[in-house]
């Protein structure tokens, strides 16, 4: 980075997190205002150990304000779904298994980064993320950052890009180099 | 008369000098708490029980229970205490269901997945194997929770680390979980369990840990209405010691001031409170230093037995105070009194004499306690009491009788006959009715207040499986022999599961194999190339990356060339704690124990044991162990107190000289016991050893009162002082074990009860019966 233009962005900053947080307020708003929402997903895993990405399909689903299900139909099918405190995880041949969150804590930021955000519950994202926000309330991205140290040895960070109160595509990358792209279309 | 003051001296000090040494020996003397004592030294079976109840894991276990407050509260609670416990390092183990192995742990069992892993086998390690392994690892990829597994996946693709965890986390039959958490059944408690470093009966250390968890809770629930609750073994003896003490303080500062109160009414004078107190206190000092030198250590148990029969030292200065009358010296009465007091403690010595011999130490202690301290007290009473008495000394209010108790003392031969043909029947019917004479129970015995028994239930209850009661114990020469002897009864075990025998067990085979099963597990791993070969065929179409295996490869090749994994490798480590409380040294080679749960079939379990060339296990229940070792103390307890009772009548009879008098003496105290236990069989009591040493001080008692009633030679004024004395003694006693019966301790609600009822009873007995059975001439002369 050009030296010489540090301290105009030491000037802008106060600025831009203004207007970010602005605008994050705004986005926050429409997504809470969402009672519901039906998508189809498509998540590519890129991971170290395979040659190939690892591409998964299948249906999400939310209801305001705290259920959210992930439903992965191909290749292989799946269900988690987290209801309040509740994850419940199902896998054919393993059964279900039911967690209880404040049990699991290390369970609890995977669940919120998509729950949270999709309810526009930005306390909850503050409690296990640093956030960042960029761009308008029309066309964003949000930046998530564990707090937790034991976390961060998992994901590096989340991101999730938006169109209004819509969830477009929801990002994850870890440490080791290994990340998973997940996009939502409308079904 | 006066004696000159120098003669006076050497009693009382030479007095002091024994009681100083005495008070010496007592204060050097370890107190030990163990209930083991009472179970007889010789039979191998208790001598097994006896190192379970001091030692085993059974005893380290704390059960802990929250309740109140919402049930997620309740859970998190339950989690964090978990957190807390283990990182405070006094438990090997801190258990409530959401058990996750720190990753230390992990690495352990990483290093040596394919010697422990149950489920190496060779058909693993075929192209068929592998891939369906591979396939397996590849569905668990797509999932989320990947990315806590997968950096294992290069290492270990037939998943043996998680087939270690599984060993681990399963084992003994779990809790239900609610919240991810270990609940009772109806979900009122979250319950966990905590296994202690220290030994259960190491009360210091077990006060230490429950003082942990106490703290612990008290800061992660603070703010919530969340209550906690513990028991086990090493909690119940911490908590009952502070309750106890709190509630023997109170009972016995209430007892001394009654009798102080008493005394301090009928004589009027200050001087009989602390003088009637010397005797007990000699009694006290000579007791416990007797048992001191003869056995090194004395027994919280035997201590508090041994306070119960020195009931009796309380009546000796009694007896003295009451027969004092003008124009006599206090040596004089003494004199008097002396034969008959003489035979009362000579009576209670050789009754006690018999509990001496045998291989009961707990029994022996109480009788060399007693004998010694009845010995101390009555010579306290006969040369120290006098020195310290004006020789002419009178309480200032004697001991006033009126006319009325000549009325009482009159024989009536009808209602004698009357109290005994009463007494026998109430007995009889007594028997008849009651459902269960003996309590054979070992808790019972247990001074341990009820409710925090009835907690311990509920817990145990709850938790389910850690209700260590039925056990198979093998010993060995040597470590080895005994992971192999486990492991053959440890697939015996596994087809009575099966069967429903029972509902699972826990061996410390199932995480540290035998060195021949490793030896086995290493034959079966394929050498590297046959494996690098299987495995390329078996990746063949799949999208794993190509040399992603070769920490696989590497690490089998290790394997097959490791030495088996021993006991020390795993010293310090969670594992190792697990396995050392299941297979340890002891002094005659190893020890091993698979503790069972949901056992339906006890007797399936200690007939079909398979046999095991040059070792032998046993199936232990251990409730139904102690109850039988128990039943068989009270039987050893019986028949010594029978001798003890033919001791006494020998004895009563050589100082009487007559039949007719021995019948006199010892008629009532016979039928004063027997109403006693008529009256504690119609309470609904069972009997415990308590009620039964209890029964010994009715009888040292009993016959006092009977040979202080049928006193030959005795006029009518000495026969009103008699029965002054008598009803003071007999109105004290039921005083003070009147207080102790309102106990809400087991044990000294027995003790207060029998011995209060036995008092009662024995006066009745002597005053009706001692009298009319004397020559009736001898009245008449009068």
């Amino acid at each position: 980075m050009n030296k010489g233009r540090w301290p105009f962005l030491l000037v802008l900053w106060p600025l831009a997190v203004w207007a970010g947080d602005d605008a994050l307020s705004e986005v926050m708003r429409m997504l809470a205002a969402t009672p519901s929402v039906e998508a189809a997903f498509r998540e590519e895993k890129t991971l170290a150990l395979l040659q190939e990405p690892l591409i998964t399909h299948g249906v999400l689903y939310y209801r305001a304000p705290a259920y959210l299900r992930k439903r992965t139909l191909e290749p292989q099918p799946e269900e988690f779904q987290a209801d309040g405190d509740w994850l419940t995880v199902e896998m054919p041949g393993q059964g279900r298994q039911d967690f209880h969150l404040k049990g699991y804590p290390q369970l609890r930021p995977f669940v919120e980064a998509i729950r949270a955000t999709q309810a526009g519950d930005r306390a909850t994202l503050e409690r296990y993320y640093q956030l960042e926000f960029q761009g308008t309330p029309e066309h964003w991205l949000l930046r998530l950052t564990p707090r937790d140290p034991q976390a961060a040895e998992l994901i590096t960070a989340i991101i999730i890009q938006g169109q209004g109160a819509w969830i477009a595509s929801v990002e994850t990358l870890e440490p080791d180099g290994d990340r998973s792209l997940m996009t939502v279309t409308p079904r | 008369m006066t004696f000159p003051a120098r003669r006076r001296w050497p009693i009382p000090l030479l007095w002091l000098a024994a009681a100083l040494v005495c008070g010496w020996i007592v204060i050097k003397t370890p107190v030990v708490a163990d209930l083991t004592l009472f179970l007889p030294r010789a039979d191998p079976m208790a001598e097994l029980l006896a190192e379970q109840l001091r030692s085993g894991p059974t005893t380290r276990l704390i059960l802990i229970g929250l309740s109140g407050d919402a049930e997620a509260a309740r859970a998190h609670i339950s989690q964090q205490l978990a957190e807390r416990l283990r990182a405070s390092g006094q438990f090997s183990r801190v258990a409530n269901g959401a058990d996750a192995l720190p990753e230390a742990e992990l690495q352990t069992l990483y290093a040596h997945r394919y010697l422990l892993s149950p489920t190496v086998a060779p058909e693993r390690f075929t192209p068929e194997g592998l891939r369906a392994a591979l396939q397996q690892r590849l569905r668990e990829l797509q999932s989320p929770l990947a990315v806590w597994q997968k950096r294992w996946l290069p290492g270990d693709p037939t998943g043996e680390l998680l087939s270690l965890i599984n060993a681990w986390t399963s084992g003994m039959r779990e809790p239900a979980k609610r919240l991810g958490v270990w609940f009772s059944p109806d979900g009122e408690r979250a319950m966990l369990l905590a296994e202690t470093r220290a030994s259960g009966y190491d009360l210091a250390a077990q006060r230490q840990a429950v003082t942990a968890i106490r703290a612990a809770f008290a800061e992660v629930s603070a703010g919530t209405g969340v209550a906690l609750a513990m028991s086990g073994p090493g909690v119940l003896a911490t908590l009952a010691e502070e309750q106890i003490r709190s509630e023997a303080q109170q009972l016995s500062a209430l007892a001394m001031t009654a009798m102080v109160f008493i005394l301090l009414s009928v004589y009027r004078s200050a001087r009989t409170v602390w003088l009637g107190a010397l005797p007990m206190l000699s009694a006290l000092l000579a007791g416990a230093a007797a048992v001191d030198l003869l056995f090194s250590q004395i027994y919280m148990i035997t201590l508090a037995f041994s306070m119960t029969l020195l009931g009796e030292t309380l009546d000796y200065p009694t007896y003295l105070f009451s027969h004092r009358r003008m124009g006599e010296t206090v040596t004089g009465t003494l004199r008097q009194l002396w034969p008959t007091l003489r035979l009362c403690v000579a009576t209670t010595a050789l009754g006690c004499l018999a509990m001496i011999v045998g291989d009961f130490p707990g029994l022996s202690q109480l009788g060399v306690f007693t004998i010694a301290g009845i010995i101390a007290a009555v010579a306290t009473t006969r040369w120290l009491l006098p020195t310290l008495l004006p020789p002419d000394w009178t309480p200032p209010r004697p001991a006033e009788i009126g006319e009325w108790a000549d009325g009482l003392l009159r024989p009536r031969p009808k209602l004698a006959l009357a109290l005994v043909g009463g007494g026998l029947l109430l007995l009889l019917a007594a028997l008849a009715k009651a459902p269960a004479v003996w309590e054979d129970n070992l808790a019972a015995l247990s001074p341990v207040p009820v409710d925090l028994l009835r907690l311990d239930q509920q817990l145990r209850t709850a938790l389910g499986a850690p209700e260590v009661g039925r056990l198979i114990v093998m010993s060995a020469p040597d470590a080895e022999t005994a992971l192999r002897h486990s492991e053959t009864v440890a697939a015996w075990l596994d087809i009575q599961q099966k069967n429903g025998v029972l509902d699972g067990y826990e061996a410390a085979a199932r995480y540290l194999p035998s060195q021949r099963t490793q030896r086995q597990r290493q034959a079966q791993l394929p050498e590297r190339e046959a494996l690098a070969t299987h495995l390329a065929s078996a990746a063949q179409g799949l999208p794993f990356k190509p040399e992603l295996f070769t920490p696989f490869l590497d690490a089998i090749a290790t394997a097959r060339a490791a030495p088996p994994v021993t006991l020390p490798e795993l010293d310090g480590t969670l594992l190792g704690t697990r396995v050392g409380a299941l297979l340890f040294p002891g002094e005659r080679g190893w020890t091993a124990l698979l503790p069972l749960s949901g056992v339906r079939d006890g007797a399936a379990l200690s007939q079909g044991l398979p046999p095991y060339p040059g070792n032998q296990a046993r199936y232990l229940d251990l409730r139904a162990e102690t109850s039988r070792l128990v039943a068989g103390c009270r039987e050893e307890v019986v028949a010594r107190v029978g001798w003890g009772v033919l001791l006494i009548v020998a004895v009563v009879w050589v100082g009487l000289r007559s039949w007719r008098l021995t019948l006199a003496a010892l008629l009532p105290v016979t039928l004063a016991l027997a109403l006693d236990v008529a009256m504690l069989l119609t309470l609904g009591e069972r009997l415990t050893l308590f009620h039964l040493v209890s029964l010994l001080l009715v009888l040292g008692i009993g016959v006092d009162y009977g040979l202080f009633f049928s006193r030959p030679g005795a006029d009518p004024f000495m026969r009103r002082r008699t029965l002054h004395a008598l009803l003071v003694c007999c109105g004290s006693a039921l005083t003070v074990f009147g207080l102790l019966s309102l106990s809400s301790l087991p044990a000294l609600r027995a003790i207060g009860l029998t011995v209060s009822l036995g008092v009662a009873a024995s006066f009745a007995a002597a005053l009706v019966l001692a009298r009319p059975l004397l020559a009736r001439i001898e009245w008449k002369n009068d």
